[in-house]
């Protein structure tokens, strides 16, 4: 209705005004430039460690989805990562601010270690099916407490999961740092649980010894929400309490249990994410094998326009970036922690893009 | 004479609309001159630009004579512009004091409450207003709200005073007092600006400036115009002002009642009483009206009685049965229809279209689901239907609600609520901010749906709608009923009283 | 742990607490300023690693540690003109985008400091150390605990009633606590909102900055990639335990920093218990404490919520 700025320039001026209608081309557009922007900014941070910019970026991407065996490796990096992205597009979508995927992914991750060591000896499919689950009860169940602090006790939910996340790796460090699930061998102690048993391997994907079948529930988990968002009624309520619970309060939905449903599927999925990379990757519970996921689902959710499918192609590219990421510290010598600020970067002039989409600049003639 | 202030050929224009289109206005020194249209004329818009709170497009300002421009409102408060608004400006807190202290400027950086004090208790004093000033504005009447506003503009030694619908919210006791005060202004030499559509207030202005659809219609004195002359230049063709007298349908003597509530109260969170001993009745086939100024309790009222909010005390029963307690769900499903005050905010999803809109509150129903699944098709043809029914001006049942004007998203949640209710119907101000046509359009929908055998619970703060509409009339003030009455007996003088009788008391 | 209770013990426990409320509090009283204008500043944990990276690179490259303090000052700045424009000018939803400018510095701060100490062993420097005010820091009991600080310690708790006056007897502070409550009664007299809100955040950004810095120059020698652990939440949860007010937010800094003395000390004492639960207790006090608010709350009306016209 306003404008953002007015520059006068003499007779003319430009302004910036709000648009009626989205524009597609203008929306692409400003996301287009917001990518370049992007990787200009990690262009820019790369030069300054005294590297070669074009070399970083071609090993990067060669990394990531040059050959077969590193399309194989980053669709492997993105499965958690889609995963957390999709339980942050279920819980934004509701306007529920979680930052708990983090915390999620490692309650899932125990819960699942947890069901491996208590049901051994039971058959292969029963025993992966439990672990499986049980990944997806944790994490939910974290969910659900989040979402309870909120409606009984009207703690805010970012403050509520990110005090929870601290609490769970806690819980995690003291268990296998000195706790019962401390892997030991021959009095050295190490900073882990111990390998998971050969039956409790997630099987891998087309004889590949990377790529496991939580891909494949990712990409499940991915149709799911879709489905669920768009074509369910609780799909309708969580869309409509994102944009204004107050009228959906009104009209007979009770916020407080929407909100615990969110949370709990949220929850499960990144649970999932925590199941994939102890059962289908690294085969044992560590606290540094499990760092980061929330926290880039987070991004991905967003760059995803909190889509799905969007949170899918980020999630590619990302497990795509991770991969090169070592590929490129190799062979161009720089620090692989570039990914996460490339990350940060790219998410912030995506937050700009989305808004700058809903403006339009316009030439106005002023008589004076 | 010079006048005062002028604006010649002012256009302003917003994102696809031009709101000011060529307007040409002015004011001289010592008059009241009114500003006077239907919802959407331009009206605010003008008063902002001559402000300084928006910049026009096109056309210029002139104060005392000679060309100004108003790059902020701080140009306009300079020359001795002020402007009370419509929809307060207030911190609720801050006290009377500190808000109307804040961001006038000062010498120095220290807070001197002091020489404000002593100035404001002048001005109080001047025009024989009665404020604490160290009272948070939180624990004010709303009344004693809009003196807030007139002293902040006052504080600011305004000589041109421009008022927004000063009146929306005052009983009629309080309106006339403030007719009483800007007398007193215009005496001390403070020309006003009075932007108004009630045809009461336009007549005691000296001039009039018609504006209908962004342009100025006409400029007349006052003692040469008459209501209809001024009706028929607001709206372009001869129409009657308001809804006029209907006979309540014939039933017989005997009236089923459909809702009892028997002593009802409701205590809000901050501890404050919102109702206080609530009994009354709807029978089937009647209008009972609601007046009151809004912030009596009327918003509680519709709450409790859609099961939003459950009562603390007391007892409701809908057709016989007791539903106190339950929930908004319930009520729904009994066949109650709420069309609430805030249409955008609590009766809508602004980014849904308009037909999910319609199945709002109904998205689990058989209606609109095909096993687990929403049935798009369904969703669809039910929007069809209800456009067609109830004429919404809208290129497809797909267009996101908030591309639309106000109007036609309240036929929305009209088309919704009639539809899916089928005993009793609560409607918060349905015509608030509309369109003359569409007020017509809403009233004869409600009539019709109470000529069908509904109850109908209808608030509005224009009492002579109330009068020609409702069969009774029960009056709020301050979370109690303060009196009930037969509307074909009553005036809008009687329910005045009433409602500041009680607050006397 | 009937250790725990010995006099030394105790004062340590105590003079502990007083230097770890340090960062914390310059960060909580920064974000409370720029709170009651209005702005949710989530990002106050970025700014605050931030702060503490600057000061460690400034102090390890150049020498000087009140060098490094004054950098962490302009590197809280420059993320409070990041989260200014982000939220001020572009009206991103407040939430988001702290959440995102966390997740940006933590990225690019392991990113800069893999890249410092490439090939090399970590350098390190010569922190703050304690100045105890004569006369005051011979008081038995309170004299070790409140008067052997550091230098900004002071600084910081000075700071509290300095914003309190800032808040409550200026003319510029009414404006302030009138952008949270209402910025359209602002904004209706021709006064910039953005300008003023700009302000806001620059501060409590400087501030927190400050605070990031002073945990890396008042507590070790060295980075660590998650030095600052939490307590930039820690801080906008004093906020709301705290009511909005600087009495307030000081007492809830108090509490956190308590239990993190004590659990610091639980494990240099070697008691025995996983450590881990101490370390986890001012998180946990932080929801514990939430849930147990019910009074009326101060919180600014418009706090978070993106003001346009």
């Amino acid at each position: 209705m306003s404008s953002i700025d007015d520059m006068p320039t003499g007779q003319r001026r430009i302004k910036v005004e709000r648009r009626l209608n989205p524009n597609a081309s203008w929306t692409l557009a400003m996301y287009l430039i917001a990518t370049l922007f992007g990787l200009g900014l990690t262009a820019l941070l790369i030069w300054t460690s005294g590297a070669d910019v074009l070399k970083a970026f071609i090993t990067l991407f060669d990394g990531a989805f040059g050959s077969q065996k590193a399309w194989i490796a980053s669709l492997a990096k993105a499965t958690p990562l889609i995963l957390t992205g999709l339980a942050t597009i279920v819980a934004f979508r509701a306007q529920v601010w979680s930052i708990g995927q983090e915390g999620q992914v490692y309650s899932g991750a125990m819960g699942a270690y947890l069901a491996c060591l208590v049901f051994a000896d039971l058959p292969v499919g029963i025993y992966l099916s439990l672990i499986i689950l049980s990944g997806m009860i944790a994490g939910a169940g974290l969910g659900i407490i989040a979402a309870i602090l909120k409606t009984r006790f009207g703690v805010n939910e970012i403050i509520s999961t990110v005090m929870m996340n601290y609490l769970i790796v806690f819980l995690l460090s003291y268990l296998i740092g000195g706790g019962p699930w401390t892997e030991v061998s021959s009095s050295v102690v190490y900073q882990q649980s111990a390998q998971i048993p050969d039956a409790a391997q997630l099987p891998y994907l087309f004889g590949t010894a990377k790529l496991h079948i939580a891909f494949v529930f990712a990409l499940i988990a991915a149709v799911f929400c879709y489905v669920v968002l768009e074509k369910t009624p609780l799909g309708y309520e969580i869309r409509a309490m994102g944009f204004n619970p107050v009228a959906l309060a009104h009209r007979g939905t009770n916020i407080g249990r929407t909100m615990i449903i969110v949370m709990a599927i949220s929850g499960a999925i990144a649970g999932l994410a925590g199941v994939s990379e102890i059962f289908g990757t690294s085969h044992r519970v560590r606290v540094d094998t499990l760092y980061g996921f929330g926290f880039t689902g987070i991004i991905i959710g967003m760059i995803g326009g909190l889509r799905p499918l969007g949170a899918v192609i980020a999630g590619i590219l990302f497990g795509g970036l991770e991969t090169g990421a070592l590929y490129m510290k190799l062979l161009a010598k720089v620090p692989a922690a570039i990914v996460p600020a490339m990350e940060g970067i790219l998410l912030l002039t995506f937050l700009i893009a989305g808004v700058a989409a809903r403006y339009k600049i316009v030439r106005v003639n002023t008589n004076d | 004479m010079s006048p005062l202030l002028k604006c010649v050929e002012l256009t302003k224009r917003f994102p696809g609309v031009v709101a000011n289109d060529r307007v040409t206005f002015d004011l001289m020194l010592g008059e009241v001159h009114c500003l006077f249209g239907e919802n959407g004329a331009g009206k605010s818009t003008l008063s902002s630009c001559l402000f300084g709170y928006y910049q026009p497009e096109g056309g210029h300002i002139e104060c005392d004579g000679s060309p100004v421009k108003f790059n902020s409102p701080r140009d306009a408060i300079a020359v001795g512009i002020g402007m009370v608004h419509q929809h307060f400006v207030l911190v609720a807190d801050f006290t009377v004091l500190e808000n109307i202290v804040v961001g006038t400027h000062a010498k120095g950086w220290k807070l001197d409450l002091k020489s404000a004090r002593a100035r404001v208790d002048a001005l109080c004093q001047q025009y024989d207003i009665n404020l604490d000033l160290d009272a948070y504005v939180r624990d004010l009447a709303v009344g004693q709200q809009q003196w807030v506003e007139i002293l902040k503009a006052l504080y600011l030694d305004a000589r041109i005073l421009i008022l927004d619908e000063p009146t929306a919210v005052l009983t009629p006791d309080e309106s006339e007092r403030l007719f009483h005060i800007i007398d007193q202004m215009c005496q001390r030499h403070i020309s006003i600006i009075l932007i108004s559509h009630k045809m009461s207030e336009v007549m005691q202005a000296d001039r009039v400036t018609v504006l209908r659809k962004g342009a100025v219609v006409g400029t007349v004195e006052i003692a040469d115009a008459t209501p209809d002359m001024l009706t028929k230049m607001m709206v372009g063709r001869d129409v009657a002002l308001r809804v006029s007298r209907t006979n309540t349908a014939d039933q017989g003597d005997v009236k089923k009642p459909v809702l009892e509530v028997r002593n009802v109260s409701y205590v809000a969170a901050s501890g404050k009483s919102a109702l206080t001993d609530i009994t009354l009745t709807i029978h089937s086939g009647e209008i009972l009206g609601l007046a009151g100024v809004s912030g009596n309790g009327q918003k509680e009222l519709f709450e409790v009685l859609s099961g939003i909010l459950v009562p603390d005390a007391g007892e409701i029963t809908l057709d016989g049965a007791t539903v106190t307690g339950m929930q908004s769900r319930d009520y729904m499903q009994r066949g109650v229809g709420l069309i609430p005050d805030d249409r955008f905010r609590e009766g809508l999803i602004p980014e849904f279209s308009v037909q999910e809109n319609m199945i709002l509150g109904w998205q689990r129903d058989d209606a609109y689901t095909s096993g687990p699944f929403l049935s798009a098709a369904k969703i669809k043809e039910n929007g069809g239907a209800m456009i067609d029914a109830f004429q919404i001006k809208v290129p497809s049942g797909a267009t996101p609600v908030n591309h639309l004007s106000g109007g036609n998203a309240q036929k929305v949640i009209l088309a919704r609520e009639f539809s899916q209710s089928s005993t009793l119907l609560l409607a918060n101000q349905p015509t608030r901010g509309l369109d003359l046509g569409v007020i017509e359009y809403v009233y004869s929908q409600i009539i019709a749906k109470r000529d069908q055998g509904y109850a109908v619970l209808l608030a509005s703060e224009e009492l002579e709608d109330l009068l020609n509409i409702s069969d009774r009339i029960v009056v709020m003030s301050d979370g109690k009923i303060v009196g009930i009455v037969n509307a074909q007996d009553s005036s809008v003088p009687e329910i005045g009283q009433l409602m500041t009788g009680a607050q006397a008391a | 742990m009937t250790e725990l209770f010995s006099e030394a013990i105790l004062i340590s426990i105590f003079a502990g607490t007083v230097r770890i409320m340090t960062p914390i509090l310059f960060a909580a009283i920064g974000e409370l300023v720029t709170q009651r204008a209005g702005i949710w500043n989530m990002g106050v944990e970025g700014t605050m690693l931030m702060g503490s990276f600057t000061a460690y690179f400034v102090a390890t490259s150049t020498g000087s540690i009140w060098l490094a303090v004054l950098a962490a000052v302009m590197s809280g700045v420059m993320m409070g003109l990041v989260t200014a424009f982000m939220t001020v000018t572009m009206r991103v939803d407040h939430f988001i985008s702290g959440l995102g400018i966390n997740l940006l510095v933590a990225g690019l701060t392991l990113y800069w400091f893999r890249i410092y100490i490439a090939g090399r062993a970590q350098p390190t420097f010569d922190g703050f150390n304690s100045v105890a005010i004569p006369g005051l820091s011979q008081i038995p009991y309170l004299g070790p605990i409140l008067f052997d600080q550091r230098l900004l310690t002071y600084l910081a708790f000075a700071a509290v009633p300095m914003i309190w006056f800032l808040l409550y007897r200026t003319r510029w502070g009414l404006e302030l606590r009138c952008l949270g409550e209402n910025p359209k009664a602002l904004d209706i007299k021709g006064l910039s909102v953005v300008r003023r809100q700009y302000m806001a955040v620059l501060i409590g950004s400087a501030m927190t900055g400050l605070g990031g810095g002073f945990l890396m120059l008042g507590f070790s020698d060295r980075f660590l990639a998650d030095i600052t652990a939490g307590r930039g939440w820690l801080a906008i949860v004093a906020i709301i335990a705290g009511n909005w007010m600087p009495r307030g937010v000081l007492a809830a800094v108090f509490v956190f920093a308590l239990l993190e003395s004590i659990g610091t000390h639980v494990q240099v004492l070697g008691l025995n218990m996983p450590h881990q639960i101490f370390l986890a207790m001012p998180y946990l006090a932080s929801i514990l404490l939430l849930m147990g608010l019910r009074r009326k709350t101060n919180q600014p009306v418009k706090l978070g919520i993106p003001y346009f016209r």
